[in-house]
Formats: structure tokens, sequence, C-alpha cells
């Protein structure tokens, strides 16, 4: 294994960098379209990121084939392996879900979450009334009600 | 001499636009069809029997890749998603039929099968009273093949393989033939 | 010592089921395990009483040094008498006085013992963390008996009180506890009591913090609403929890930790001005309540002020009047409520105004009553007489004008206490003109019984007062005693604390008769003084906060959570790696020439991607990135990984141009509308050059080659008997890892299964779908 200058190459990193940007810039976007071919991206980019973990490009690492100095990390690579299949599977689901959201909804766009809209609305009517909010209006309690009646008669 | 792209026109409603979609996905020169058509689609007999051809090969390429991965490169991932490859195009070539034919078993049949090999595969030690997963190495002289080394792990790159092709059949199934079922069918005239 | 903690515990999991069968008797056998304690704990007074311990230590994380520690020494017999002792005659009492078949009796008498058990080992831990554990598992059984089964808003109300006042103040004591810890370089509580750290802000903030909690556990003032709002609780319940054992959680803490830390700064003054101020607020609101249990609960309230005060003082004869009045407060507390109790389970109110002639109907109870009424207002012979004596001695003693301060309080405070008492005995068993005489059924014995004990060990202790001398003087021992140490008696010759206990009777007596005047004052407080207000204020407050920096911050929209998400990514960890990280010295072009081409190549398609108008367009471009990602793996000497990729993104591919027969060939455009692009542009670029930046620091700070790797490469021929050393390690090494992969794959091919042909169901019914299809699929393809 290359042990003396193990750094990432600027072109490697450069192409990592400009992958990421690239996912992350349509994981920002609404159409669920683009946010899965985000996600499939920055899966690549980090499938890479992973192999390059191991070091500067080498011989495979197959015992018989190549000197045991040349080979590349193995271990980088099993895991990598596993990560490309896993994106894999959830790249799948994913589609089934744009799938379905399109057909249930006609259109394949993300939404904004109802509950924060109405919290947000709700607000906004706050500020410009300028009312103070009574929440605890109705906290006045008063003590020793009979608890004990209901258990003991 | 061939035809313009196909228009679909179903009787008494509007012409309606296709889309770039289907003017790509429809054959369009004559002698690449086939007379009859099956489930509402054209056949393309070039694809058909190029599939025909193509897919036992491609399986004992898948094949070679399973038994070769222990010692080159390859491996139960490999193999299975070449085979998987196999049926997309076949699938590609004749619709869920094709698929069904090569097939017998239902595929979440095929991944359960595929499943159980590994953990049975990774579970068998014990019965020999070593730690799951442990693997062992038999080394055997066959009469006609000569020396034969197997070792355990090629039963859980089976699972795997098994799985993988059964997830792939799977995906034909249900993103493929599924979302057809679903679309409204084209209705389109047989070509000549 | 752990094994009957755990076995309360395990009762208690049990009991559900036994009051299945047994109904009621399901209190009796978990009346059981606190009378084993009870048992065992007299079994081991010899030992105590001769200065010895009994220590049990289990460890159960000891790389990081945890270990349960539990220790029995006079404090925690002391409590255990409480604890366990007042334990079995409640939950005997329970047995006549719920309904035999009611439905909560299995939930409470689970939760009773439960709590036994926590409070069992909250006396017995000798490790802060242990403490703290079981701290907070009677804050939550209390939480759990107090809200019975919450269906009424009181019960909520009460129960979410008292939930949030004691775990505020436990959250800060666990504060408390860290920092004390990490002071004293050990978290067992004998050895810092043995050795505390010096005093510093450290300690100081460390030691107010963990007052904190033990003033809101023992609902001192300004957090003391909440006692009187548990009240909703059945009476045995508030017998056990909130009058005999729970609240004194608090003072058991601060009796423990006083040895080492009564003479650090914010100790006793704090304490002092606390507990003489909740003693006073408590018997003032106490005159001027008319429902007996609530009377009862605003005593307790001030008495839990007494007893911090006498706890944290740190002089020997102080001590010793901490240690009686703790018992003498159990005993007579629980004699009360139960007294109430039974009235008001014979009677069917608790109320002063309705109750009249019960005296007469019930000589037993009212002597009972009395006994316990006279022993909190501090008449000689009965025990809490002793207490108080050996109070007003042991602040007369120094002389110094702190202690004479106090002295006063504590003087007004037992002069409120007496009054409260009398009006108690008053409410309870007098006769009122205009009211009828009350005609209730003779309670049973076994509702007599368990109230007759305490009150008969109040007066056999006060008669007897040496028997408890002992006691009393093993737990002042940590204080130097001086010349002539105290002693529990019942007469001193005529001292000045016989006089300022005359005093404070007298003062009782005419505060009691002039008790109409006194009611029309009307217990009026200025309203911002007023704690119940101040809590209710607060907690809507905090709604009301939180609905603004919601509604303001949380928009709702799924980019602006991401860009948020990716803009702290690039400040907090990307200055860190700025900042500490450095750049490699020598930095590489390329490893070899391809790489350029295919690097330029990806790019492009990736930024294609971007602006791809058509999903076919941005698809197909994917593909091409995957396919040079590819490439690279193969450039890089990873053959097995360029196969799997190369035929992962050919699937991918497959499964996008599937799913993309459904959808609308064009992207919508609504984006150009709604938001500018920069920021995002801007947002993502950012990120990615932080993530270039990082792989370049990261990768050049590796020191060695990795050891595994080469483990690997060296076992694979031999041990996996493989010489793809990639493949060994999937399928061999790290087979596990393998299998859990593949069950990833089944998932999610059953995912898309389900959510694929739900969809065909979810459209039914599919014969209007034939007329519809083409008009629903024109819509959609605009």
């Amino acid at each position: 294994m290359n042990t003396v200058n193990v750094t990432v190459n600027l072109t490697m990193a450069l192409t990592i960098g400009g992958l990421y940007a690239v996912g992350f810039y349509l994981l920002l976007q609404r159409s669920l379209m683009r946010i899965i071919i985000g996600i499939v991206i920055v899966g690549h980019a980090a499938n890479m990121f992973l192999q390059l973990a191991g070091g500067p490009p080498g011989r495979s690492p197959i015992v018989g084939v190549s000197p045991a100095e040349e080979m590349t990390d193995p271990l980088p690579q099993a895991m990598a392996l596993t990560a490309i299949v896993i994106t894999f599977a959830l790249t799948t689901f994913l589609l089934a879900l744009a799938y379905r959201s399109s057909v249930l909804l006609g259109h394949d766009e993300v939404r904004d979450d109802v509950e924060d809209r109405r919290i947000r609305r709700q607000q906004q009517r706050v500020d410009e009334r300028e009312e103070p909010d009574e929440p605890g209006a109705d906290r006045k309690f008063e003590f020793g009600t009979d608890n004990d009646k209901e258990a003991t008669r | 001499m061939s035809e313009g792209p196909p228009r679909s026109q179903p009787s008494g409603e509007k012409k309606r636009r296709t889309s770039l979609w289907e003017e790509w996905d429809t054959p369009q020169e004559h002698w690449l069809l086939v007379g009859s058509h099956r489930d509402g689609r054209e056949r393309s007999l070039l694809l058909e029997v190029a599939a025909r051809i193509i897919f036992p090969t491609v399986l004992v390429l898948s094949l070679y890749l399973l038994f070769a991965g222990h010692n080159r490169s390859g491996g139960g991932f490999s193999g299975g998603l070449v085979a998987g490859q196999a049926f997309v195009v076949r699938y590609l070539a004749g619709g869920p039929m094709e698929v069904r034919a090569a097939v017998g078993l239902r595929p979440p049949v095929i991944i359960g099968a595929g499943l159980s090999l590994a953990v049975l595969t990774g579970l068998a030690p014990i019965f020999w009273g070593e730690a799951p997963l442990t693997s062992a190495y038999v080394s055997m002289t066959l009469p006609v093949l000569g020396d034969v080394h197997v070792v355990s792990s090629l039963f859980l790159d089976m699972g795997v393989y098994l799985l993988i092709v059964g997830v792939v059949c799977d995906l034909l199934r249900t993103l493929g033939a599924g979302i057809e079922e679903q679309s409204p069918r084209p209705r389109r005239r047989p070509s000549g | 010592m752990l094994l009957l903690v755990t076995a309360h515990l395990v009762l208690a999991a049990l009991l559900p089921t036994v009051s299945r069968w047994l109904g009621r008797w399901a209190f009796a056998v978990g009346a059981i395990l606190p009378a084993v304690s009870l048992g065992w704990a007299l079994t081991s007074l010899t030992e105590v009483l001769a200065g010895g311990t009994v220590d049990e230590s289990v460890a159960w994380a000891p790389v990081l040094g945890l270990t349960f520690t539990l220790r029995l020494d006079i404090l925690s017999l002391l409590m255990i008498f409480l604890v366990s002792g007042v334990g079995v005659l409640i939950l005997c009492y329970c047995v006549y006085y719920f309904k035999p078949d009611a439905q909560s009796n299995s939930r409470t008498s689970a939760l009773l013992v439960a709590f036994a058990g926590a409070m069992l080992g909250l006396v017995l831990a000798d490790d802060l963390f242990t403490l703290y554990i079981f701290w907070e598992l009677t804050t939550v059984c209390s939480f759990l008996l107090v809200g019975q089964d919450g269906n009424t808003k009181q019960q909520r109300r009460s129960s979410i009180q008292a939930l949030l006042v004691t775990v505020l103040g436990g959250l800060s004591m666990l504060l408390g506890f860290v920092l004390l810890g990490e002071q004293a370089g050990t978290y067992r509580i004998s050895e810092i009591v043995a050795s505390p750290p010096a005093a510093g802000a450290l300690t100081s903030t460390a030691l107010v913090l963990i007052l904190l909690g033990a003033f809101t556990k023992s609902a001192q003032v300004p957090f003391h609403t909440w006692l009187p709002g548990a009240m909703v609780a059945p009476t045995p319940v508030s017998a056990y929890l909130h009058a005999a054992s729970m609240v004194k959680a608090g003072v058991y803490l601060v009796a423990r930790l006083s040895p080492a830390f009564s003479d650090h700064t914010p100790w006793w003054p704090l304490i002092a001005t606390l507990g003489i101020w909740t003693m006073l607020i408590g018997g003032y609101r106490a005159l001027f309540e008319r429902d007996l249990k609530t009377l009862l609960a605003y005593g307790t309230v001030s008495q839990l002020g007494f007893l911090m005060v006498l706890m944290g003082a740190g002089s020997h004869t102080v001590a010793m009047a901490g240690a009686t009045m703790l018992i003498a407060h159990g005993l007579f507390k629980s004699t009360l409520f139960l007294v109430v109790g039974i009235i008001d389970h014979q009677a069917g109110t608790r109320n002063i105004d309705e109750l009249s002639g019960i005296r007469r109907r019930f000589p037993v109870l009212t002597v009972i009553g009395a006994i316990g009424a006279l022993s909190m207002a501090g008449i000689p012979p009965l025990f809490g007489f002793l207490g108080k004596e050996a109070a007003f001695e042991g602040f007369l003693e120094s002389g110094t004008t702190g202690d004479l301060v106090v002295l006063v309080g504590l003087v007004l405070g037992s002069a409120l206490t007496a009054a409260y008492s009398f009006r108690f005995l008053w409410g309870a068993f007098g006769t009122k003109p205009g009211v009828e005489d009350s005609s209730a059924p003779k309670p049973s014995l076994g509702l007599m019984v368990p109230a007759a004990v305490p009150a008969a060990l109040t007066l056999l202790l006060g008669v007897v007062a040496s028997l408890f001398n002992a006691l009393a003087t093993t737990y002042a021992e940590p204080y130097p005693a001086g010349d002539h140490p105290y002693y529990l008696a019942l007469w001193h010759g005529f001292s000045l604390p016989l006089l300022l206990s005359a005093v404070v009777v007298a003062s009782g007596v005419g505060l009691h008769l002039a008790r109409d005047r006194v009611v029309r004052l009307g217990g009026w407080l200025p309203d911002f003084l007023q704690a119940q207000p101040g809590y209710e204020r607060t907690v809507a407050g905090l709604d009301t906060v939180s609905y603004a920096v919601t509604g303001r911050f949380q928009a709702g929209s799924l980019p602006t959570y991401l860009a948020i998400i990716l803009l702290t990514f690039v400040l907090v960890p990307g200055s860190a790696v700025l900042t500490g990280g450095s750049m490699p010295e020598e930095l590489r072009l390329w490893d070899s020439a391809v790489q350029v081409p295919v690097a330029i190549l990806v790019l492009t398609a990736a930024i294609a991607v971007t602006m791809a108008k058509r999903r076919m367009t941005a698809v197909i471009l994917t593909g091409v990135v995957g396919y040079g990602i590819g490439a690279f793996f193969v450039l890089d000497g990873g053959p097995d990984l360029a196969l799997a990729q190369f035929l992962v993104e050919t699937l991918t591919l497959v499964a996008f141009v599937f799913v993309l027969r459904r959808l609308p060939s064009r992207f919508t455009q609504v984006e150009s509308t709604r938001s500018p692009r920069w920021p995002k542009v801007a947002v993502s670029v950012a990120a990615g050059a932080l993530v270039a930046v990082s792989a370049l620091v990261f990768s050049g700070a590796r020191q060695a080659p990795p050891e595994a790797s080469e483990g690997f490469v060296e076992a694979a021929p031999e041990g996996a008997h493989a010489n793809n050393v990639v493949n060994a390690i999937l399928v061999d090494f790290r087979a596990f890892d393998t299998v859990g992969e593949i069950s990833v794959l089944a998932v999610a091919a059953t995912g898309v299964a389900s959510l694929i042909l739900a969809t065909r169901r979810a459209r039914r019914p599919s014969a209007a779908e034939e007329t519809e299809g083409p008009r629903k699929s024109r819509e959609v393809r605009k």
C-alpha cells in the first residue's frame, strides 16, 4: 500500500467539491425529481470520497496479481461497494415515492409543511393585531377537590 | 420506406400531441415491426431476437462472475447485477410477459430464497460449534473436474446473487409493469 | 441493599397482576417489602449506632468509573424509618380506604410500592448519580400518582405543575452534582463529605444549583405551590408522598451535605432566609384554609421550611433538633393525614364549615388526632415538643446576631404553627354553631390502627425522652459538641427555651381565638409576590415565546431548512477545519493524466444537470456522471468497485426511466418566481468548497498506514482462502455487514412494491378510469 503521499490530488478534490456543490444545489430545489437526482449525485460523490480515503491509485487488491506494496486499500473499496448498493436501494424507493406523489397529487413538488405554515400565519395575525395573546387565560384553578370521593365511597 | 410517427387517434376524441417519450419509444421503421401486437404495444423484431440471443450468454457471464469472484474480480454483487441486466433487456424487448416467461417464480420468492440462503450460511457454523459466519474450506479431488476447492462463503455469495436477481425482477414487476398497468393505455393502431 | 430496592421495583411490576386476583389486598401484599426493609433497618440499628456503616457497591460501567454505591448510615436509617415504616402503615390503610373494586387500585398499589423502592434507593445512595436517578424516579411516581387517571383538569394541571417544578430543580441539581463531582474529584458522597473541595466560585455555583433542586423538591418558597396543588391525590398518597417521604428528599439532601458545606458562603444564608420565609408563609396561608387537607398541606410547607433551617445550620444541638423534628414531623403528619382521610371517608366532607360534632361521635379518633395536632403545636409531653425545645436551645447557644434573628423567625413560625394546629383541632373536631352534628358511620379498625400507631409512637417517644437520644446524638456526631452536649429531655429546668415555648403556645391560642379577625385579613399578599400566578405566567410566557420563535424561524419550507443545515455545516465544522486543520505541503495536481479529462467530463455533466429543462436530459446526464465515477474507480485500481458502479448506474437509469414515463417531460417552472437562485447557489458552492478543503486536510493528516487493511490483505489468502481481498472482506471478514446490506435491498424492494401497487388501489374505481383516463393524462402532460 502506498504510504508515501496519501493526500487526495487536486483534480479529485475539485471533482468531489464540484459534485457535492451540484448535489446540494439540486437538493435545495422544489421538484422531487431534482431532489432525487441531487441525492444520487451526492451519493456518487460520497462513494468517490470514500474510495479516495484509501489513498492514491494503485493496482487492484488481488493477491497474486499485484505485489502488496502497490495495492490500493481494499477496505474503503469494500465500504464504497456496500454504499453503492444501498444508495441504489434508496434511489428506487425514492422514485417509487415520486411516482406515488405524482399519481395522487398530480405533481411532484415538495410543498411546505402544513403545521409550520399554520403557526406562521397565526403568528403573523398576532403581530398585525398587536394583541397580547392570552394562552394562560384559563389557567387559574383552585386547590382541593374531591378525588377521594371517586376512590373511596 | 418509413411511415411518419404514428399518431394516437382514439375514435371520437380530439387528436392529442404525443410526447417525446412516446415518439422515441415507438419503433418507426416498417421492417423493424412484427405483424401482430401484444398488450397493445408494438413489437420490434430486432430487439426481441437480439434479446433472446444475448440472454443466455449474459447469464453465463453472471455465473462466471459469481464463481470467479473469490479469486479474481467479480463476486456475488457483480454477478447478480449482470444477471439482473439480462432480465432488464428481456423486459425492454417484450414487456412483463417476457420476464414472466423467463423466470417462473415470483420475484419476492427469489428474494426470500436468496436472503434465507445467505442467513443460513451464516448460521450453519453453529451446528459445528463455531461462531456464526465462520467460513469453512473444503478441498477435494473429483474424478472429472480435478482439484476442487470450495469455500463456504461461496454460498453466501450465491444468496446475494439470488437476492439481487430477485430485487431486479421485482423492480421490473413494480416500477415497470406496475406503472404500465396504471397508466392509461395509449391506443395505437397496429401499423401496416 | 440493591437487592431490596430492586425487589421493590419488581414487586411493583407484578402488583397489577396480583391485584386482579386479590383485589384490594394487593396493597397488603405490597406492604411486605417495606416491612422487610424496616426489619432489616432495625437489625442494623445497633451497628449503625456504634458508628459503623453498611456499604454495598455494584459497578455498572467500570470503564467510566460509574458505580451503584449504597450505604446505610444514621441519616439513612432515620429516613428508612419514615420511608418504609410509614409506607407499611399507609399500604395497610389503603386496604380499607379504597373501594374494593376500584379500577385504579392496581395502578395505585403498584406505584406506591415502586415509589417506596425508589425512595429507599434515594436514601441509601452513596453516589451522586445514583441519588439523582432515584430522585427522578420519585418525581415520576409522584407525577403518576397525583395525576391519577388524568380525567379532570385539576389532576392534569396539578401533576404537570409538580412535574415541571421538581424536574426543573432536578436538572439544576444534576448540573450542580456534576460540578461538585468534578471539583471534588470523586462522585461518592461519603468521600466528598469527608474531604470537601475548597471553597471557590465553582463550588459555590454547584452548591447553589444543588440547593435549587432541594428547594423545589421540598416545596420552599417560591416553589411551594405545587404541594397544595398535589392534594388532588387521594389522602393515603398525600400522606405518604407529600408529607412523610418524598418532600423530605430535599431536606435529606441538605442534611447529607451539611457537615461538609455548612460553612461555605452561599449555604447557610440561602437556606436560612428561604427556610424561615417558607415557614412564615406556609403558616400564614394555613390559617385561611377551609379544607382540612389543604390546611395540612400548607402546614407541611411551613414545617419543611423549619426542617431545612434545622438541617442546614451545622451545629451540634441544632442537628439533634433536626433529627428529632424529622421523625416527629413524619409521625404527626402521617397521623393527621390519616385522620383526615378517615373523616373524609366516613363523613364525606373535609370542609371545616360542614363538620361538626365529630368529637362526640368518634372519641378515639379525636384522641388520635389531638395527639398529632398537639405534637405539631409543640405541647409537652409529646415528641414535637422535644424537637422544638432542642431547636430553640440550639439557636440560643451561640448568641450571634444571625442566630438570634433566625430564632425570632422560628418563634414566629412556631406561633403560626400552633395557631393552625389549634385551627385544625377546632375545624375537625369542634362543634360549630348552626351546623348539624355529623351522623357518620363508625370507621373500621383497619383504618384506625394505621392512624393510631404513629400517634402512639409520638406519645411514647415524647414521654420516654431518652429513647431517641442515642439516635439524635449519633446523627449530630460530625458537628463539634462542646463541653456539655445537649440531651433530649422533657424538663431542662426553667430555661429560656421553655419560656419561648410558652410564648409560642400562648400566641397560638391567641391567634386561634381571634380567628375571625384574622380571617378578615383575607390572606392578602401583593399579586407579584404570589407564587402560583408567577408559575402560571411563566408557563404561559413559554408558550407565547415558542409560538413567536417557531412562527418566525420555522417557515415550513424544505429548501429553507436544508439551507440552514448547510449553512451550519459551513460555519461550525467549516470554521474548525479552516482554523485547526492545515493543508498538506505538497499537492499533486493529478495522479494519472487520464483523470483530468474524466474529471472535466463529470463536472460538465453535473453542471449541465442543474440547467436541464427536461427530465430525461437530467437523468441521462446523471448517468454520465455515474459512468464517469466508474471510470475513476477503474483508474484508481478498484475493479470490483468499478464493476458494481457501472452496473448499478445502469439499473438506476432504468429505474429512473420507468418512473419518468408517468411524469411530465419538462420540469415545472415554479422556482424562478418564488425565490432568487443565487442564495441557493452560494450556499451549495460554499458547502462543496468546504468538502473539497476537508478532503485535502483530512487526507493530509494521516500519519501511518492503516493497520486494518494490511491485516486483511495478509489474512485473505489463508483465512478466507481468497485472493480477491475486497470480496474476502465482503463475504468473509465483514459478512455480517453484507447480510445487512442485502436486507436493506430486500426491504427497499418490498417498499417499492407496496408503494406502486397500492396506488392501484388508491385509484379505484377502475371503470371510471377508462373514460377519465385520457383527460387526466392530458392534465398531467401539460
